[in-house]
Formats: C-alpha cells, structure tokens, sequence
C-alpha cells in the first residue's frame, strides 16, 4: 500500500469516494487474507499429519506454498508486508471413459427405472463397487437426457449421504454406458421386508435426519430429487444411509420453473399438488416424500398404496382430510382438480397419529407437517432438522451403534419388490385422473381407528 | 499456496495437464499445428454463429465451445482426421450442451442450421459478406439426410462424452467479472463509464473462447475476469486502483501479464488468419483437411 497520491491528485473532486473505495478494498483484502491465512494453517497442519505418516509424499507441496511475487512488487511490498498467499483452486482434469473391462461383475442387484444395477469388483483395487448400466431408450434423442443429468447432478453433490459417483466407464459399443458408484449393502425398502420389528424410534429418528441433511443439501444447491422413496435410500453396515438414483432429478430456481413434468415421483410418493397436475412446483415434492417414508419407517408398510392415480389421491384425502378453500387456498385451479366431486361436508379424517401409536406428539406433528396437503404448508428441509422431534428423548441412535443386517444385494439375487415404478417419460398417462366420485372415502375408514394394545418397544 | 480442490464449482475449471497441452491426436496423425489451430477455430465459430442463429444464450454458447475446444486436447483427445471431424463434433457439443440446459433443441433444428453454414463462402463473416436472401432449397434436408445425419450425430455425441469421461462442467467467469467490477467500485449507479468497461470485459472474455491460446483450457473464470476487466478499464480509461488489486481475485502478476498480451495480440491472430484463407473455406472434415495437406505439400514441392 504505497502512495496514491498521484491518484488522489488528479480527481480532486472524486478523492472522497475514492479513498472510501480504497478502504473498502483494503477491508476486502485483509478479509481475504485472514482466511487464506486460516487455510494456510490448515493446509500445514494437515502436512505435518502427513508427513508423520508418509514422509515422501509432500515434499513437491512444499516450494509451492513458498512462492512469491517476482518482480518490483516484491521489492517493494517485502520490508512492511508478509508475501501473500493466493487461493488456487484446482478442479480434477479430464480423460477418456475408462472401459467395463477393468470391472468383474459379482452378481446383478436390480432394475432400476433407468438402468441395470449390479455388484462388481475393481480387479486392479479389489474394491467393490456397484455398475449401473444406462438404459438407451430413444432412438431420437441420442445420449438420454436423464442419465445426463443423472450424472452432471451426482457429480456435483458431495455430501455424506448421498451417493457417491466414482465414474462413467464405456463398453464396445456406444450404448454401453456404466455409471461406476459406491456399493452399499441394503436398501430400506428390502431391509424393511426381513426385519421382524420396524426400526426402534431412536434409528427411526437418526435415519429420518439424515435424510433429511441429504435433501437439505440438494435443496440448498438447487436440486430437486423427485423420485425418493425407501428403495432409493442405501444403507451400509455402518448404519449410514446415502441417497440414490437421481434419474428423475432435475435443478430448480427461484421462482420455480415453469411447465415441469408432473409425471415424476413413485406414485405411493408422490404429493396431491403432482396428482393434481401442477406444472409449477418446488421443494415440497420432496418434503412429502419424505413424510411419507418417515410413515414408512415407522409401520415398515408404504402409508398411502394407491392403485392408480384416482386410488391415490382418495388414499391420501382418506387418510388426511379433504383440501378446502381454507387449508389449501387455490387448489382447485390445479388442472385436474376441476374434475374432483368432494364431499361438500365430509367428517374430519381419524387424526393422524392415532395410527402411529409410538409415535409422540412431537413425531406426529412433525409427520402432519411434512404430509400437508398445502405444499406451503410443509417444511423446508432445514426446519425439519431443526425439529424438536429429534431434541427429545430418545434421541436420534448413533449411526455406530446401528444392528448390522445380512446383506442381500451382497450375496443373491433381490426379490423382486411389488412397488410402483416411477413413471417414464411421454409413454407415462398424463392427466390419468379424470372423472372420480371420493363421495364414499370414509365408509370404510371407521375400522381403521381400532385401539392400539399394549405394545412393548426396546427405544 | 493454499490450495482448494472443488469439483463442478461454479469458480473453477477443469485445466488441461501440461501433457495435454504438448501434443494433441490430430499432430500425432500428421496435422501440421497450424492447420489444427485454424480448423479449430472454425469449429468454434461454427458454434457461435449456429447459436446465434438459433437464439440460445450466449452463456450454453460458450459452454459448447469449452467443451468442444476441450475435446482436441491431448494424445488422447480426438484428431481431426477421425470420421467425426470438426464439424460433427461442434455440432455434437452444441447439442449436448443445449439437451440438459433449459433451452434444449432437437436435433433437426441444429443439424439444419449446420446445413445452412456450410453453405455459406467462408467463415470470416462481415454484415457486407453475408448473403442477404439465403435460398433455402440450398440447405433443406431431406428426411433421408435427417436421418443420416441424426445417426452421425448421435455418434458424435457418445464420442465427446467418453473422450472426456463424461465430464461437462464448465464454469463460466462472466458474473464473477461483474461481481469483481462491482468491488472495484466501477459498476456503481449509472455510471456509463462502468457500463462501458463491464461491456468491453465481456467481449473479451468471448474472444478469449476463440483465442489459439485455449485460454479457458489453461486458466481459471477468476484469472479471465480479472485481466478482461483491467484490459477493457485501460480501453475504456477508467482508473483502477494503483495497488496490486488483482491479488484480491487470487491473481497473480504473471498470470495477468500472459492474460492480456494473450487478449491484445489475439486481434492480429485473426486477420493473418482471414488473409491466409481469404475466399477459401478452412478444411472441416477428414476428405477437406486431406486434400489441404495434399495442396501444401504440393506448393512445398513447387516451391
């Protein structure tokens, strides 16, 4: 920071805003260099950690972070100033697609809705990775679209439980496409199927966050994951879970775009606003998704199985109520909601919680939240974090103290699972709902309140 | 040197390794140098001019560019003497970059718009060269040549991605240029002159798309931004601050220094090159570029 003032000199009248600019910059400046200086640490103290345990390997680092400015600057600036250190930020670099050769498949896991899912071994490491084969469905569109953003999407997320994408490997033909992932042991959904007992409330809780840290992240990046439901949600023997199968999602924006798909989601999954065919949504798709397998963790069984789209939503309004002017203000604009005959004064629903009868108030108010009909209604992810469901006892289990299960994607062939598949693109029945009478949704509701009995529980 | 390694950050771009940069496959398949850069070039602008002729941002414009520049790098890279030459593959690139953006295209609209650039004299465009009335049974295409077409372009997509490993983050410096301007206190109110230097940085950071240099294959958006804005401030003649500003944006002196001689000089690049092609077209295909070679081989004999 030497003279200005040949600077100063010239633009008399301007000198004031300059010298605030000037402040401003040095401000800026000093900022910068303190948490350069604060990664500067880091970076050493992180050095030193290798270098007691590896002692060729930072050598090369080293002259690196010594550099300094060449030239008259350092000449100038050296006797009052430390060099300053700049951020470089390094991104990996690219080569070609590695080939499936380098892979041994072990044993085909699943069919997912875009691709093949198998466990297999990388002979060179031994490691044991899961390969997802792309599906190449149309003929006209070339690379599809979704396995594009698939895997643009994954390689952008880093984040503990999300899965994570190690890299794309090619076969001998061009539509030989393997997405190279993580391999984890379960999935809840099949792992729910041979538990005798749902998860104790504390695992319930501890999956439930982080799930919900997963699409607080994608959220926070824009991304909305649109497909979750329990067989989207790897767990491994550590009691962590990742989420998986991004081929529905997609980046979002605020305001939300216009004209989306409504055609996304598993239908026992998917929200009222979708089923009412709503172009124009955001983060409360996945909210309700959440809720719904929040409900799942909770009985082991999908909370809302309904046949069709009609079946669905007389499942969701038997379970939660009829939408009205007042709890869901604008509803009927949806597209197909103009087609709805409801009943003009229908009982109120047996209260949510009365089929959870573990669950505590907390729990059953933060499950109603999550399952409002009214997408305002629900929670940003980051509030479900906050919920004081996950503060009271018993708290969420650590992931550490998880039971291990037999794996079966680890060791045979996956039964097959009777859920839904996500709808596929164009071939899917757009505006399916047509004409239905919900007039006699609650007829047969009365026996679904029978009392809960005695119910003995490890927390 | 702190460093930070991200991945699909909106601040930081894959580089090409120091290998990449010293050989490419289309010099090791006998593609004098020279020759590629001009082909490339090409290429690029291929890209340019078809996306402006179907209205797509200038932001998916220029990541079709980085990726179609990024595609020639290295001995691993394609070589222009492949069956998809220069011309598949920038088409390629634009399509794959318009399918997953929010402006996506079919691949009838872009293979028609190539169409109708090949009709054209010669890249070097000036509004008096362009032809006024274009005559559109002249790059019609039949359903056959669709069809064809559409297959070879398919082709040429699943080659860019396994070329690059499926990799397509670009990152782009132009909003950091204006972040930066606005902490240099240049862009503030309605200041014309800040207006003026912001407009000038962006036109350099599109030539820098076509500059031989691969600029953005070597440097980082902050290194971009940062000498766009102190070569269009010198242009425009506003004052930025006499201290080693740069170092804010994490630049270096050199790494300035290289930037805008690279920027400045790259004006002259371009009228050699539209004096040395003059009328004709730059070779974008296997047959075109062999025949070239076969022409300068000629002329070295003859001379």
């Amino acid at each position: 920071m030497a003279s200005n003032s040949r600077w100063a000199d010239t633009e008399e009248d301007t000198a004031a805003e300059i010298h605030r600019k000037r402040e401003k910059e040095e401000r800026k400046r000093a900022k910068q260099l303190k948490a350069q200086q604060e990664q500067e640490a880091r970076e050493a103290r992180e050095a030193q950690a290798k270098a007691t345990s590896s002692v060729s390997t930072d050598i090369d680092d080293r002259p690196a972070k010594r550099r300094r400015l060449s030239g008259e600057s350092e000449s100038n600036e050296v006797h009052d100033e430390q060099p300053r250190p700049l951020l470089r930020f390094t991104a990996p670099g690219w080569g070609p697609s590695r080939r499936i050769e380098n892979f041994e498949t072990l044993n085909h896991i699943e069919e997912g809705s875009y691709g093949w899912v198998s466990r297999a071994r990388e002979m060179a490491t031994g490691e044991i990775v899961a390969l997802k084969k792309l599906k190449m469905g149309n003929p006209t569109e070339g690379f599809p679209v979704v396995a594009l953003r698939e895997i643009q999407i994954l390689n952008q997320c880093r984040h503990k439980h999300i899965v994570a994408l190690r890299e794309v490997v090619v076969g001998s033909k061009p539509s030989d496409v393997y997405m190279v992932m993580e391999f984890l042991e379960h999935d809840l959904k099949s792992l729910m199927e041979d538990m005798r007992e749902p998860f104790s409330p504390s695992e319930t809780k501890s999956l439930l966050l982080q799930l919900s840290s997963a699409v607080s992240y994608l959220h926070s990046h824009w991304i909305l994951h649109r497909d979750l439901k329990t067989s989207n949600i790897l767990m491994n023997n550590l009691g962590q879970i990742r989420l998986a199968d991004f081929g529905m999602a997609r980046h979002t924006s605020n305001p939300p775009p216009k004209n989306l798909t409504q055609l996304v989601v598993t239908l026992w999954y998917r929200s009222p606003e979708l089923l009412l065919g709503t172009t124009t949504y955001g983060t409360a798709v996945d909210i309700w998704s959440i809720g719904c397998v929040f409900a799942e963790l909770l009985t082991r069984s999908p909370l809302l199985q309904g046949r069709n789209e009609a079946d669905q939503l007389a499942k969701i309004f038997a379970t939660l109520g009829i939408p009205t002017a007042a709890n869901w203000p604008g509803f009927r604009r949806l597209p197909h909601a103009k087609s709805l005959a409801l009943p003009s004064n229908p009982p109120p629903p047996p209260p949510l919680r009365s089929s959870f009868s573990l669950l505590t108030g907390a729990g059953a108010q933060l499950l109603e939240r999550m399952l409002a009909l009214n997408p305002d209604d629900r929670p940003e992810a980051e509030e479900v974090l906050q919920h004081r469901y996950f503060q009271e006892d018993p708290k969420p289990k650590s992931e550490k103290m998880f039971p291990t299960f037999p794996s079966k994607a680890g060791q045979e062939r996956r039964r097959r699972v009777a859920s839904p598949k996500a709808p596929r693109g164009r071939e899917a029945d757009a505006g399916a709902v047509g004409h239905v009478d919900f007039g006699g949704i609650f007829s047969a509701s009365q026996d679904s309140e029978a009392g809960s009995g005695f119910n003995l529980k490890f927390r | 040197m702190a460093a930070l390694e991200v991945k699909n950050s909106l601040l930081a771009n894959p580089l090409a390794t120091p290998e990449q940069l010293s050989i490419s496959s289309s010099q090791l398949d006998g593609v004098p140098a020279d020759l590629e850069r001009s082909i490339i070039h090409a290429g690029q602008k291929l890209i340019q001019y078809a996306g402006i002729l179907l209205r797509l941002p200038q932001e998916i414009i220029t990541q079709a560019i980085v990726i179609f520049t990024r595609y020639w790098v290295g001995a691993e890279g394609g070589s222009l003497l492949d069956i998809h030459g220069a011309k598949d593959i920038s088409a390629a690139s634009l399509y794959l970059t318009t399918k997953g953006s929010l402006s996506p295209l079919s691949p009838r609209s872009i293979l028609t718009v190539y169409a109708y650039l090949s009709t054209l004299p010669s890249l070097f465009l000036t509004p008096r060269n362009l032809p006024s009335a274009p005559d559109p049974s002249t790059y019609h295409l039949t359903e056959g040549d669709l069809q064809r077409r559409r297959l070879a372009l398919f082709s040429a997509e699943s080659k860019l991605l396994t070329t690059l490993g499926h990799h397509l983050h670009v990152a782009l410096p132009h909003a950091l240029a204006l972040t930066y301007l606005q902490s240099l206190s240049v862009l503030t109110g309605f200041s014309p002159q800040g207006a003026a230097v912001a407009k000038r940085a962006f036109k350099h950071l599109n030539s820098c798309l076509f500059n031989p240099q691969s600029l953005y294959l070597t440097q980082q958006p902050s290194a971009l931004a940062t000498a766009a804005i102190y070569l269009a401030a010198k242009e425009v003649g506003v004052r930025l601050p006499e201290c080693e500003w740069w170092e804010v944006f994490d630049v270096e002196r050199e790494e300035l220094g290289f930037l805008v001689v690279a920027m400045v000089s790259f004006k002259g690049w371009v009228e050699g090159e539209r004096e040395r092609w003059g009328e004709r077209r730059v070779p974008l295909t296997r047959e075109e570029i062999v025949v070239e070679m076969g022409r300068r081989e000629g002329g070295v004999e003859e001379g």
